[in-house]
């Protein structure tokens, strides 16, 4: 079980490394999403629900540091962190499989998802440009971030048992 | 691989419903609520909390910067050194001619009453937040209302022409900028004086739109706004044409535009912030 600090503290330093760092790390114009890596770790570390409200309240942080409109993260990450939990708990993987697996699907939905969100508020661009030039870069680099940091942020979020391998994580 | 559990929990997702509920009651209330709303409001006070972290950020990775743009300059080779000072010459060259037409100019001006124009108070700003998202095109600066910046504001570099304030706190604003894909900006082609938009895009690319075929800009052009609209002042530059592709069929040709502000390492930057009468040296555009 997560105590509810060790979470807050994660998305709050998430939040400040997404302020401070995400945009000095972007790679050809794609920042990542690093508050969306800690969603993911802890939906797949605890499960859909804690994952669900994880996700909005990152959601809700991130739509009032962008200039979209406000509820589009927060109702799209809310879902990421439900289907993530939701994933790894149906998922036939193990090792270090399933949080790849579960990495590359979220980071995709998560983007894929906002881009229909505008779409359908009327604020979003041409969906086909986007999908190509922002969706599937950012999932990549977003997937590949995942597998960097969730060993360390896994170990982080889940204190009641010691783990000392990607294995264990997983 | 391994078989998963046999019977994987069923959950109901009663959270996710109410979660997703409330988020569409937040994005209701945010197009229908003013600038003076809650959730507006909530967005300018995270602006306010977060602008020092930015502004920390900013400084911790300066250095990290500065040491890829000393590599960058030890990369420039012999070649590049002699066309730059060709360049030079030509530009001060350039330049003598340019202040005398400007002496000419005044004086016809004066000599046939013509209107003043407008002349704006150059605000100095530090770039303090690049954009969090990959879905904007916005920087946040570090001025505000303190500062009498108001949205709406044009912003710009000494290359040319940023954006636009789009919205203030009191100690920092956000600027949209013109590559973002809600972006549009009423320019001219300076050598045809053809009018025309430039519109940002999702890549932050610029493209020339609704440009007559008949008066076609050529590779090299210098777009400047043409300050119809109000928005922007006149003769501010907004980029130079990198390609036109006048194809068959399409109404209008399809011109590229490559902006001179270096938007992804830019550091300052200058707010327009109104019109003035009297000011000393070197305030005045």
């Amino acid at each position: 079980m997560t105590r509810w600090w060790t979470t807050a503290g994660a998305l709050l330093g998430a939040l400040v490394l997404q302020v401070m760092i995400a945009p000095h790390i972007a790679v050809f114009g794609i920042s990542p999403n690093l508050l969306l890596l800690v969603v993911i770790t802890l939906a797949f570390v605890e499960g859909p629900s804690e994952g669900a409200t994880a996700g909005f309240v990152a959601g809700l942080l991130l739509d009032l540091l962008s200039t979209g409109p406000i509820g589009a993260w927060a109702l799209v990450m809310s879902v990421t962190g439900y289907l993530s939990g939701s994933l790894k708990e149906n998922l036939f993987a193990e090792g270090w499989l399933a949080p790849v697996t579960v990495g590359i699907v979220a980071a995709l939905t998560a983007d894929l998802v906002y881009l229909l969100v505008v779409s359908v508020l009327g604020v979003g661009p041409a969906f086909g440009s986007a999908i190509v030039r922002l969706v599937l870069p950012r999932a990549v680099y977003n997937a590949v971030l995942v597998m960097l940091v969730y060993p360390w942020l896994a170990r982080f979020l889940r204190t009641d048992r010691s783990m000392k391998s990607f294995r264990r994580l997983a | 691989m391994r078989i998963g559990q046999s019977n994987p929990r069923r959950r109901k997702p009663i959270l996710l419903i109410v979660l997703v509920a409330i988020s569409l009651v937040m994005l209701t209330m945010y197009f229908r609520e003013s600038d003076a709303g809650l959730l507006h409001t909530a967005r300018r006070v995270t602006l306010e909390v977060t602008s020092p972290i930015a502004r920390l950020g900013t400084i911790i990775t300066s250095p990290v910067r500065a040491v890829g743009d000393y590599f960058e300059g030890i990369g420039a080779s012999r070649e590049r050194v002699l066309a730059l000072e060709q360049q030079n010459e030509e530009l001060r060259a350039r330049l003598a001619e340019l202040e005398e037409a400007r002496q000419e100019n005044e004086r016809l001006r004066a000599l046939v009453d013509f209107a003043e124009e407008r002349k704006f108070a150059k605000l100095g700003a530090k770039v303090i937040r690049r954009p969090v998202s990959i879905w904007e095109g916005v920087i946040v600066i570090d001025r505000g209302s303190d500062d009498d910046v108001e949205p709406g504001m044009p912003v710009i570099a000494a290359q040319g022409l940023v954006g636009q304030v789009a919205d203030v706190s009191s100690n920092s604003a956000t600027v949209r900028l013109i590559s973002d894909q809600q972006s549009g900006v009423s320019v001219i082609v300076q050598s045809t004086r053809t009018p025309g938009v430039v519109r940002g895009s999702l890549d932050g690319s610029l493209s020339l739109d609704f440009v007559d075929r008949a008066y076609l800009p050529v590779e090299g052009d210098v777009v400047i706004t043409s300050g119809l609209g109000g928005v922007y002042p006149s003769g501010i530059v907004v980029g130079d044409v990198i390609s036109v592709d006048d194809r068959h069929g399409e109404l209008y040709p399809r011109i590229k535009v490559a902006s001179r502000v270096p938007v992804d390492s830019i550091e300052e930057v200058f707010v327009l912030v109104g019109a003035v009468v009297d000011a000393d040296p070197g305030e005045i555009e």
